[in-house]
């Protein structure tokens, strides 16, 4: 069964490491007001381009490859999320069990080619 | 106790998440919002006990589809004056939706507090294995009872994954000399350079 | 350490309480400063390494270094740009390092020393460094400036391409060990090869995934010769570009801290974690702890030497050895791992 008690050390250290780093980014930020290194000018300010100043909007439209990326690491990510419970429950399901997780991993490696054919995997 | 207070503290948030989704101005705010309520909900399931779903929901929700969400809404260009017409014109549609959605719930809700239908209990099937932790229990069901749920699963994200090349990827008409990488390796000194002494106040021929 | 606290006249739950909020303590504070250590040995491995001496001047032989720097951040200004989205852009190195610490949790350091004793230890590892990406992206995103805009794009895309090999590959060991607990995958490594060597990298179906395992840490924490994140010949400092003071410290930071992880994971996956080297009585006089820290620290070493010996990759590269080398190979070993298990042990 499953044992909570090993869950609640790992909700404290997310409140723990929460607290910390929120301490390490806020607390500088107080000091240097009060040691007088807080001096913005506009200047300061602006974002970094070399020393020019900003040409366009930073935000703009990226290459659709990137989302191509995503969804191919989403149904990878998923694949290997059906694995994990195969992998640990090999003993109680057998040649049965092996054999569908290949059938499954054959569809998988089907799409895998097409887009491998497709060039959805080249970059230049 | 503590238990108690978890859940509750869980449960809020997902709610307080949930709506900050739909109200908050800004479409990565709402991504971001989105993502604390998956995690709340990973909470919750492990309050229930379902440690693997509960990784499951981190691993596959937050790592991978809210991924793609940012990418998406990041690569807007966010028009807010356009998104509130077009919010005016979907509300009657939302509202439809949310409607049917509540009737659902009710009648859902309703039918498992009527009793009829066994939902997981005890005829055995969906009760854990005794002493197993819930990963193998899982896999012991789904790949021995469910075998062929599993696999139309498997033609599912096949179809995904060929539908989404279709929909996303372009011939790009300007393709470079691919590098032959084999090639590269293979390369030794001698292939390129040649090592000669000529005399002195004579060139050399290449 | 439950026990320790209860004899101090406390009832159990105080203890244990008490002892919990040590225990995060004692993971937390010696990971900070072992990462500041660390930076300092990386910093000599490489002057070393190209001949150079590296610091020397802050402390005996330039100890403190990594403290002086700490400090001289810490008292910076932090500058948070006027385009910037300053919520997100503050939030974001707070994700970095929240994420790079909480991994530890599941740690097993030493046989019986992990915080979190839990069933899916490696799932939960998996699952917390997906959030990595979000501590990237965000500030790329947040600082509203070109450079760490690109730079989050490509890191976000290089993460998550090695994320689906690294996958695998867990598969692969979570096959051998037939568990997903980190602590029971160290106790099936015992005299796993041959009988005598503690770990699995002596085994002929796990070692090509070792190996994959090492490239795609380096590659997944962004570490050189993968460091397109912060190619600085393109992208100036990457997505760290308009951060400063601590701010910018706590990418430095976590980003070691995760580097540190993935050393301790080779250590703990595949070398025998707190196990020594060898299934001998007489070696498990050292406490496991110190075996522990031993390896990790030697895996640490190879990340160094990489760094300062191999040449950056290409963007394209990286996308080609990800996806079309890394990703067949270690889904074909899922295939052989598990068919010979079923040939030998469960058939």
């Amino acid at each position: 069964m499953v044992d909570l008690t090993q869950y609640l050390p790992i909700l404290i250290f997310l409140v723990i490491a929460l607290g910390l780093s929120g301490l390490f980014v806020f607390l500088p930020m107080g000091v240097s007001r009060l040691t007088g290194a807080h001096k913005p000018s506009k200047d300061k300010l602006a974002e970094y381009e070399c020393g020019f100043p900003a040409f366009e909007d930073s935000r703009h439209q990226f290459d659709v490859r990137f989302y191509l990326v995503a969804i191919l690491f989403i149904i990878f990510d998923l694949e290997a999320a059906f694995l994990f419970p195969w992998a640990v429950s090999l003993d109680l399901t057998g040649w049965a069990g092996w054999i569908t997780m290949m059938v499954f991993l054959g569809e998988l490696l089907i799409g895998f080619a097409y887009a491998w054919k497709k060039g959805a995997l080249e970059w230049e | 106790m503590i238990h108690t207070i978890a859940f509750y503290i869980f449960a809020a948030m997902v709610i307080a998440s949930g709506a900050l989704v739909i109200t908050a101005r800004n479409p990565v705010h709402s991504v971001l919002w989105l993502i604390l309520a998956f995690f709340n909900a990973a909470g919750l399931m492990v309050l229930v006990g379902a440690e693997f779903i509960a990784m499951l929901l981190v691993i596959v929700y937050v790592g991978a589809v809210a991924v793609l969400f940012l990418f998406v809404v990041m690569m807007l260009e966010i028009d807010f004056a356009e998104m509130r017409a077009g919010f005016v014109k979907y509300f009657p549609l939302g509202v439809l939706l949310a409607l049917i959605l509540v009737s659902e719930m009710i009648l859902g809700i309703g039918a498992y507090s009527a009793g009829s239908m066994h939902l997981g209990t005890a005829d055995g099937v969906g009760t854990p294995l005794m002493g197993e932790s819930n990963i193998r229990s899982i896999g012991a069901l789904l790949y021995g009872r469910y075998l062929f749920l599993f696999e139309s699963a498997g033609l599912v994200l096949l179809v995904a994954m060929v539908g989404a090349i279709v929909l996303t990827h372009r011939e790009r008409g300007t393709v470079r000399g691919h590098q032959n990488i084999n090639k590269q390796v293979r390369r030794r000194p001698g292939d390129a350079t040649v090592n000669t002494r000529p005399e002195v106040g004579k060139g050399i021929e290449l | 350490m439950t026990a320790f606290f209860e004899s101090l006249g406390m009832n159990y739950e105080w203890a244990w309480f008490v002892a919990t909020i040590c225990g995060i303590l004692l993971i937390a504070l010696p990971l900070m400063l072992a990462v500041a250590m660390i930076i300092y040995v990386d910093r000599k491995i490489w002057a070393a390494m190209a001949l150079r001496r590296g610091p020397n001047v802050v402390g005996p032989f330039g100890l403190l270094q990594s403290f002086a720097d700490g400090l001289k951040v810490f008292l910076q200004e932090t500058i948070i740009p006027s385009a910037a989205n300053k919520g997100l852009f503050l939030i974001a190195p707070i994700i970095t390092f929240t994420v790079a610490l909480m991994a530890w949790a599941v740690m097993p350091f030493a046989e019986g020393a992990v915080l979190a004793d839990i069933n899916v230890g490696l799932l939960y590892i998996l699952a917390i460094s997906s959030l990595g990406v979000y501590g990237v992206v965000i500030s790329g995103w947040a600082s509203n400036s070109k450079y760490p805009f690109f730079s989050a794009l490509r890191a976000a895309a290089q993460m998550i391409s090695y994320e689906v090999s690294i996958g695998f590959i867990l598969i692969c060991v979570i096959l051998w060990a037939g568990t997903n607990n980190l602590s029971d995958i160290v106790m099936a490594q015992k005299g796993a090869g041959l009988g005598i060597v503690n770990g699995f990298f002596f085994n002929i179906l796990l070692f090509p995934m070792w190996v994959l395992f090492l490239i795609s840490g380096m590659a997944e924490t962004a570490r050189a010769p993968f460091d397109l994140t912060e190619a600085e010949s393109e992208l100036v400092a990457g997505y760290q570009t308009e951060y400063s003071s601590m701010a910018f410290a706590l990418f430095w930071l976590g980003e070691y801290a995760n580097v540190l992880l993935m050393c301790a994971l080779n250590t703990t996956l595949f070398f025998g974690g707190w196990l020594p080297p060898l299934d001998i009585g007489i070696l498990y006089v050292v406490p496991g702890f110190i075996w522990w820290l031993l390896k990790t620290f030697f895996f640490f070493f190879v990340f160094s030497w990489v760094k300062a010996t191999v040449p950056r990759f290409r963007y394209d590269q990286l996308m080609r050895l990800g996806w079309k080398i890394f990703l067949p190979m270690s889904l074909l070993f899922v295939v052989l791992v598990s068919g010979y298990l079923m040939l030998t042990r469960y058939g």
